[in-house]
């Protein structure tokens, strides 16, 4: 049922960020050993190293691809407190029917940070060519490419101070006017009293500036990973978060509440699932295109997959563990039991990861229930 | 230990140590103290400056504490002069030597590690000179023929040997007693070397450069590059960490404020990290333990930094990488756990002792990622929205044809909810709706959308009833209380089949679609009162109307085997009047209804079915399936404005949803379909944008940015014509991207059917296809 392939990266330490072009045909990869790699999949669906270059002076963080429409750009983020935006070129092609060469050039090197930029992303594809980064001292800026055919001039919009140290962001993807530009981030700061970690932060056309809307104070602890679900065409947003935990919150404009001053609806903020399946910390969260199943990665070494089913409530349906086997689906059920009654003891929590482990040998072929 | 510091009044440019690590001396432009160390503070003992008699001997570049003498300083001015103070003396007699015999700036200056009296200092003015601090003047002079000396460090493990780094990026190794020439030289970076650290045990030399790179030497025989860290900036100072081998501490020159201890088998993240400075710092000193050292910085403080409040950069990076992609397909980069590698290790080597007992900085540097790709069985999913999405069927037939098609097409896809939902779509807005739909829209406007089925004709005072009903309640006629609205309810959205079927067994005008046996179970499930309203149509049609909204005797004991039948999909707004109660006594005439509890006057079926397929439409778009809600919107044509309570920007999200999606799946064909097919603006717009593509000139390649084929720069339009004919094009013009050339579409096509290269023969393999 779950086909593994592994991909021999090659990074010569750890492999901070991967990520699929607009069409899942490409991927990037981001590393400590400073080098950014680019793959192509052929037609056996096997990954081939396209190109691979030293693009910081530091462990890169995150890479991420902007909308093709752009052409075939990258955008990273590096402990050397820079972001920088790539460009492939593709040289003469040799002959009919030959791929060219290709090299990627840096087309900005975004250095107004004082300390390391730990995310970068890039905004909806209908707002152009816009550029968000955040950083260790909790600095979120704005960029903005005012001409999209040139890559090399990128203008500093907004900047936005940030209390805590920034770990993560996403833009709010949905393509509805009545949504305005919404951006969510996290901190991954320990200090469990210092409120709230994930901050929304939303762009008043009224008064042209960022705002920043909600904390969302359910969430206190180190957050490692934020994303927005593509929204096509739900009324609400729905926001995932990696922090010790999975969770799913969901956003919901308030209509006809709207502060007056900056014409931006309030948000009903609800906590519409929370996993504690990893039962250790949570690194990632990644939905897929449609927003219908969100994948979660943890210290425990397992992909978890959960699905929205018909009454909207949130189940997992899928257990990967790192190294390409399949956990059995015994595991997951007691897993959602646990899940159902919210914190179990961090202890039983491990004890169940163990467990995982064990069963992850014991391959069975049914499929998850899911609907 | 303690992190703690002490406040200077100017930036301090440099720090030693004594011998036992109690008391550190610090030095500046305008700074010189000695400082003992307790255990949560600093505290002055000598202040070298408070002297009357200040020069510029005093400020210091660079300060050195004899290791074998407690009681001598040594200090580098940038004067040019070396200084050496003894503190067991007063006032002005502290300055016991005060050699001026560099031209420039000192840079440098140490004491020998075992052999008292014997210094060292190295200057800007490429020279290097060693004293013994009893003389008066110094006993050799080394000549770097280097433009300046940045560091000089005597070799801890050969007594004679002393390292020298310049600004030229060389390193020189000296024999103290061979001043005439270096043993050995050789280039270390592409920038100014500016600092060395000689490793404690190993014959390692580290080195810090302006190309961002710390290097470790094995200078154990032929020089050899050990590794090389790469960090953000440009580096001022190292040294070993004691007792922990491959550990070393860094500070910047500039940027950078912090100071960074590396493990140099990892050289891409720092082991621990020290953010206190505010300015970039100038000195690190280990006190002897490796928990804990000294710092001194431009920001005008020194510090003592203990380890355990450093923060770990590694710890705080993701470790993990995650991504999924339009087929669902997960790409996973997960850290390769140490125990794991280290059980690898232990199966190839047997034999080796099994202690597994691993620290933190034990593990640090095994630090490597594999990536994985997942195919699961969601992947099917997405095969589902593209094969949906090319065969779906949104114009050219008639709404009935097109939703009876995608019905089908849901249906072979396993997508029977989808499918359900079209048919019910086909019933409410078919053809035979359509039928009766001029009348429909033309009293649309009334508040009470009357539902004027032909079949069910009311009587005259009922409609009137039903429109004085003003609230939408009214449209259900029917449905007041209880078990009668629930019927109707379970029915709703089958209502108008319902109909439909009444108008077929009646032989009326009937659209042109065709429910089997099977189908009709599925539509009509729940509703077993249906041979009872056949048989009553066939006896009496007269009462038809009666005979669907009062349900015969019968009805009622069937009616509770309904309500087990599986709820309706979508919850149906409950908006019924309470004022259709009145119609009750009506009906009482009929006895064998008076069974039921609320007996119902023949009432015209009015009900507007929009509402039900907004929240239908809604349904799916909250689970991600835009595709239903946006396709269902295309089909249904001119009957989108029924859908009054659906706002026209969800409308535009959806279909923007839908087109992005396609985008996604490169389905730019079908894309375009839905931009032609849509009714807003803001969607058609779509597709006017972007639409001006220049074309080359084919003689110098600039773009032809004019309207016509004239080039600016070759002033003609010769080589705008076809390649093959040499006219002018009108019309099609296909022309190759890499040299430019192109024609007519048909010419263009005949020649790359035969030929590789291009037809002006310009030599390009062009590519057509």
């Amino acid at each position: 049922m779950f086909e593994a392939q592994e991909v021999n990266a090659e990074h010569k330490d750890l492999i901070h960020d991967v990520a699929y072009d607009f069409y899942g045909e490409r991927m990037a990869t981001c590393s400590s050993d400073q080098y950014v790699k680019v793959w192509d999949q052929n037609s056996e669906g096997k990954w081939n190293l396209t190109s691979s270059w030293k693009a910081h002076s530091g462990s890169v963080w995150k890479v991420t691809w902007a909308h093709p429409e752009f052409g075939q750009v990258l955008a990273t983020c590096s402990f050397d407190r820079t972001a920088a935006v790539w460009e492939e070129l593709v040289g003469e092609t040799p002959g009919p029917g030959e791929r060219g060469t290709r090299h990627w050039v840096r087309r900005t090197n975004l250095v107004d940070s004082r300390t390391s930029v730990t995310d970068v992303k890039f905004g909806p594809r209908t707002q152009g060519l816009q550029l968000a980064t955040c950083s260790a001292d909790g600095v979120i800026r704005i960029y903005e490419a005012p001409d999209v055919m040139n890559l090399s001039q990128w203008t500093l919009q907004h900047e936005i101070q940030c209390k805590l140290s920034c770990s993560c962001l996403t833009w709010n993807p949905s393509l509805s006017k009545n949504h305005p530009l919404m951006l969510a981030v996290g901190s991954d700061d320990t200090n469990l009293s210092a409120g709230g970690k994930v901050f929304i932060y939303e762009y008043s056309d009224n008064i042209r500036r960022w705002i920043k809307t909600d904390t969302i104070a359910s969430v206190t602890d180190p957050v490692h990973d934020i994303a927005f679900s593509p929204n096509l065409g739900r009324s609400f947003h729905l926001l995932a978060i990696a922090t010790k935990d999975v969770r799913i919150i969901s956003l919901a404009p308030i209509p006809d509440n709207a502060n007056t001053q900056s014409g931006l609806n309030k948000l009903d903020i609800q906590t519409a699932a929370q996993f504690d399946d990893h039962g250790c910390m949570v690194w990632r969260v990644c939905w897929n295109i449609t927003g219908t199943i969100l994948a979660s990665s943890g210290d425990d070494g397992c992909v978890r997959m959960f699905k929205m089913n018909y009454i909207n409530a949130w189940k997992p349906v899928a257990v990967l563990k790192g190294d390409g086997s399949h956990i059995s689906n015994e595991g997951h059920r007691s897993s959602v039991s646990s899940a159902a009654s919210l914190p179990t003891p961090p202890m039983a929590a491990v004890s169940q990861t163990a467990r995982y482990i064990k069963l992850g040998t014991i391959s069975q072929s049914r499929e998850a229930p899911w609907h | 230990m303690a992190t703690f510091n002490v406040i200077q009044e100017g930036p301090v440019n440099a720090l030693a140590l004594n011998r036992d690590n109690t008391q550190v001396a610090i030095g500046g432009r305008n700074v010189f103290k000695v400082y003992s160390i307790e255990e949560d503070q600093f505290k002055e003992i000598y202040n070298l400056r408070s002297s009357k008699h200040l020069n510029l001997s005093f400020s210091c570049n660079d300060i050195s504490w004899s290791s074998t003498d407690d009681n001598y300083l040594a200090t580098a001015a940038t004067n040019g002069h070396v200084c050496v103070w003894n503190l067991t003396k007063m006032g002005k007699a502290m300055q016991e030597q005060d050699y001026q015999e560099h031209t420039r700036t000192v840079n440098k200056v140490n004491f020998h590690s075992s052999e008292p009296n014997r210094l060292i200092s190295g200057s800007q003015d490429g020279t290097m000179k060693y004293f013994d601090i009893r003389c008066k003047t110094s006993v050799a002079t080394f000549v770097s023929n280097t433009e300046s000396v940045r560091d000089v460090q005597f070799s801890p493990h050969t007594p004679h040997t002393f390292a020298a780094v310049s600004e030229n990026g060389s390193i020189q190794l000296w024999d103290i007693r061979r001043p005439e020439k270096c043993q050995h030289q050789f280039t270390a970076h592409s920038g100014p070397v500016f600092a060395c650290d000689w490793h404690p045990e190993m014959t390692w030399l580290a080195t810090a450069s302006r190309d961002k790179t710390i290097k470790v030497w094995d200078l154990g025989s032929k020089p050899s590059l050990e590794s090389t860290i790469h960090t953000i900036a440009s580096i001022g100072h190292v040294k070993w960490r004691p007792q922990r081998k491959f550990h070393i501490a860094s500070c910047a020159l500039v940027v950078d404020c912090s100071i960074n201890v590396w493990d140099i088998r990892r050289p891409f993240i720092p082991f621990a990290s020290f953010n206190e400075h505010k300015d970039v710092a100038t000195g690190v000193v280990w006190r002897g333990d490796p928990k804990v050292f000294l710092s001194s910085s431009r920001d005008c403080t020194v510090f003592q930094h203990a380890f355990k409040d450093a923060s770990r950069p590694a710890s705080k990076a993701n470790p993990q990488g995650m991504c999924l992609n339009n087929s669902s397909e997960i790409l996973y980069a997960c850290r390769v756990s140490a125990n794991a590698n280290l059980i690898y290790k232990m199966t190839g080597f047997i034999r080796k002792s099994s202690s597994t007992n691993l620290t933190t900085s034990d593990q640090f540097h095994q630090a490597s990622s594999t990536v994985h790709q997942f195919k699961t069985h969601l992947t099917q999913e997405t095969k589902c929205f593209y094969s949906l999405a090319s065969n779906y069927m949104m114009s050219g037939k008639s709404v009935s044809e097109m939703c009876e098609h995608n019905a089908t097409v849901a249906q072979e896809h396993g997508k029977n909810y989808v499918s359900t939902v079209w048919r019910i779509l086909k019933t409410i807005y078919g053809d035979e709706y359509n039928r009766n739909s001029s009348l429909y829209l033309s009293k649309n406007n009334d508040d009470s959308i009357s539902h004027n089925n032909i079949v069910l004709d009311p009587s005259t005072d009922t409609d009137k009833q039903s429109k004085g009903g003003d609230t939408p309640g009214a449209q259900f006629s029917g449905g007041d209380d209880t078990e009668a609205e629930d019927q109707v309810d379970h029915s709703a959205p089958y209502g108008s089949a319902f109909t439909s079927y009444s108008n077929f067994r009646l032989g009326l005008p009937r659209g042109d679609f065709f429910f089997g046996d099977n189908e009709l179970d599925v539509e009509l499930d729940g509703l077993n009162s249906i041979p009872d309203i056949r048989n009553g149509i066939r006896s009496t049609p007269q009462i038809i109307d009666q005979q669907d909204w009062t349900l015969p005797n019968e009805a009622f004991n069937i009616r509770h085997e309904i309500q087990n039948h599986s709820p309706p999909p979508e919850q149906f707004p409950n908006q019924n009047s309470p004022d259709t109660n009145d119609e009750t006594p009506l009906h009482a005439e009929d006895g064998s209804a008076a069974f039921l509890t609320i007996p119902k006057a023949p009432m015209r079926f009015e009900w507007n079915p929009s509402n039900i397929l907004i929240s239908a439409l809604k349904y799916h778009a909250t689970l991600g399936d835009v595709q239903t809600a946006a396709v269902i919107l295309i089909v249904m044509g001119d009957h989108r404005r029924l859908l009054k309570d659906l706002d026209e920007s969800t409308q535009e999200h959806w279909l923007l949803g839908y087109i992005e999606l396609l985008g996604r799946y490169r389905l730019w064909n079908i894309a375009a379909q839905v931009i032609k097919l849509s009714w807003l603006p803001s969607v058609t717009q779509l597709n006017q944008q972007s639409t001006r593509i220049n074309t080359n000139c084919g003689n110098c390649s600039k773009p032809l940015q004019r309207a016509g084929w004239v080039c600016d720069r070759c002033h003609t339009s010769e080589y705008a014509l076809c390649s093959i004919c040499h006219q002018v094009v009108k019309g099609l013009y296909a022309w190759c991207q890499g040299c430019s050339h192109g024609g007519h579409l048909a010419h263009i096509q005949q020649w790359m059917s035969k030929h590789k290269a291009c037809p002006t023969g310009c030599g390009h393999l062009c590519e057509y296809s």
